[in-house]
């Protein structure tokens, strides 16, 4: 039985369900984000040396963030919330751009072309997860947060495939990257706020 | 000059330090020194291995605060001596993909005979003592394996997050052998196997209470 029966008035998750489900989405969505990352440098990167070239080339990378689990867990659980939010707001650009894009890879095979939709589709899922935890703690603005514009659709649509390739690779690298960072900051909050830190 | 040293392996434990060894080149009978030297991803700056004792030789390890994720380091060993000196291929890691936990610990056997059900096997194991749990930091999956003593095929049981399981289907008068490992879940390398341990099905179990 839904814990909120469609129809029912001023029902409202717990906060512990709302990130119950926003753990196992992100969880999900690295998964995703790990599975055709891993498919992409099989199939189309080995032996580019494509990593040495990605370095220093996600566009998130000038959000401040926790980069250490002291780090995390010294940062207030509204101000990583709020970094959670952009990093995810961040990606909600690429990640439509990615998915339609994707489908003009010579003989993209049908597993990186639904992957590639999924996580659009969950991103924002995950996204408006999010949105209701902040709402809980606060009824102020949601969405000043601070946010990473992408400017790199030109780089997808290159007609050199290798620069074309590559671009699709950094792409996947940092998504799987950013992925992972919000997965593990939404396990810590939640054994933070829900489970007292016992988990 | 020596050869170019080769860096073999980087691992994190528990995801909050990790450490990197190399294979040394042939020296060509000469004294020969190895410096790692590595940069991250955003800076421009050069450091050089904070610890090359604490993982033994030819060997770098990162403390916490040398140790930050979702950041790519760029890693080489130079080696040198009177002939001259040579550095190896690069090595790009982000901490956060070179996880492989150790072995579980503390694992218990117990058979179970409750009245008038079936009887079970009940396996218990905890997390490794490094791997911090309780704050989220780390989540780990487990996985066990088991077989008949003498038998040669694995039945490997992926279980999940949980730190026990029970086992229905086991034989009356066999013994066997059980191991367990875990990763963090869904990303990087599984640990090792843990020992082996044993357990002997006594043979007055009869198969109707399986």
């Amino acid at each position: 039985l839904p814990i909120c029966p469609n129809g029912s008035v001023n029902c409202q998750l717990s906060l512990g369900e709302l990130f119950e489900r926003a753990v196992k989405l992100s969880h999900y969505i690295h998964l995703l984000s790990t599975e055709i990352f891993n498919e992409f440098d099989e199939r189309y990167a080995q032996g580019r040396d494509f990593i040495a070239r990605a370095v220093n080339g996600c566009h998130t990378a000038s959000l401040t963030t926790p980069e250490d689990k002291e780090q995390a867990q010294q940062t207030h659980h509204e101000d990583l919330l709020n970094l959670i939010l952009g990093v995810l707001r961040s990606w909600n650009d690429p990640l439509i751009h990615l998915a339609s894009e994707v489908q003009r890879i010579k003989e993209a095979p049908d597993t990186i072309l639904w992957k590639a939709v999924e996580i659009e589709e969950k991103n924002k899922r995950l996204l408006e997860g999010i949105q209701k935890i902040i709402g809980r703690f606060h009824s102020g603005e949601i969405g000043n947060e601070v946010y990473s514009q992408w400017e790199g659709l030109p780089s997808l649509q290159l007609a050199d495939e290798d620069s074309r390739l590559f671009a699709f690779y950094t792409l996947l690298h940092c998504f799987r990257r950013d992925s992972n960072k919000i997965d593990s900051y939404l396990r810590l909050l939640k054994c933070r706020l829900i489970h007292n830190n016992n988990c | 000059p020596p050869e170019k040293p080769t860096i073999i392996k980087c691992r994190s434990p528990e995801k909050e330090t990790f450490t990197c060894w190399w294979k040394p080149g042939s020296d060509g009978g000469h004294p020969t020194n190895y410096t790692l030297l590595y940069s991250k991803e955003g800076e421009q700056q050069i450091y050089e291995c904070p610890d090359y004792r604490t993982a033994g030789p030819n060997s770098c390890y990162f403390d916490k605060k040398h140790t930050s994720f979702w950041t790519i380091y760029n890693i080489t060993v130079r080696a040198t001596n009177e002939m001259g000196s040579n550095v190896s291929d690069p090595r790009y890691v982000d901490v956060t993909y070179i996880v492989q936990p150790d072995p579980p610990v503390n694992v218990t056997l117990e058979l179970k005979k409750p009245i008038n059900r079936k009887t079970y096997l009940v396996l218990t194991w905890s997390p490794p003592p490094l791997a911090d749990i309780r704050s989220g930091w780390l989540t780990l999956e487990y996985e066990l394996r088991l077989k008949p003593e003498e038998g040669e095929e694995w039945e490997t049981v992926f279980v999940g997050q949980q730190t026990q399981y029970k086992m229905f289907s086991l034989n009356p008068g066999k013994k066997y052998i059980i191991q367990i490992h875990c990763k963090a879940d869904h990303y990087g390398l599984w640990s090792e196997w843990s020992p082996e341990y044993y357990i002997e099905i006594p043979t007055d179990f009869r198969v109707r209470d399986m």
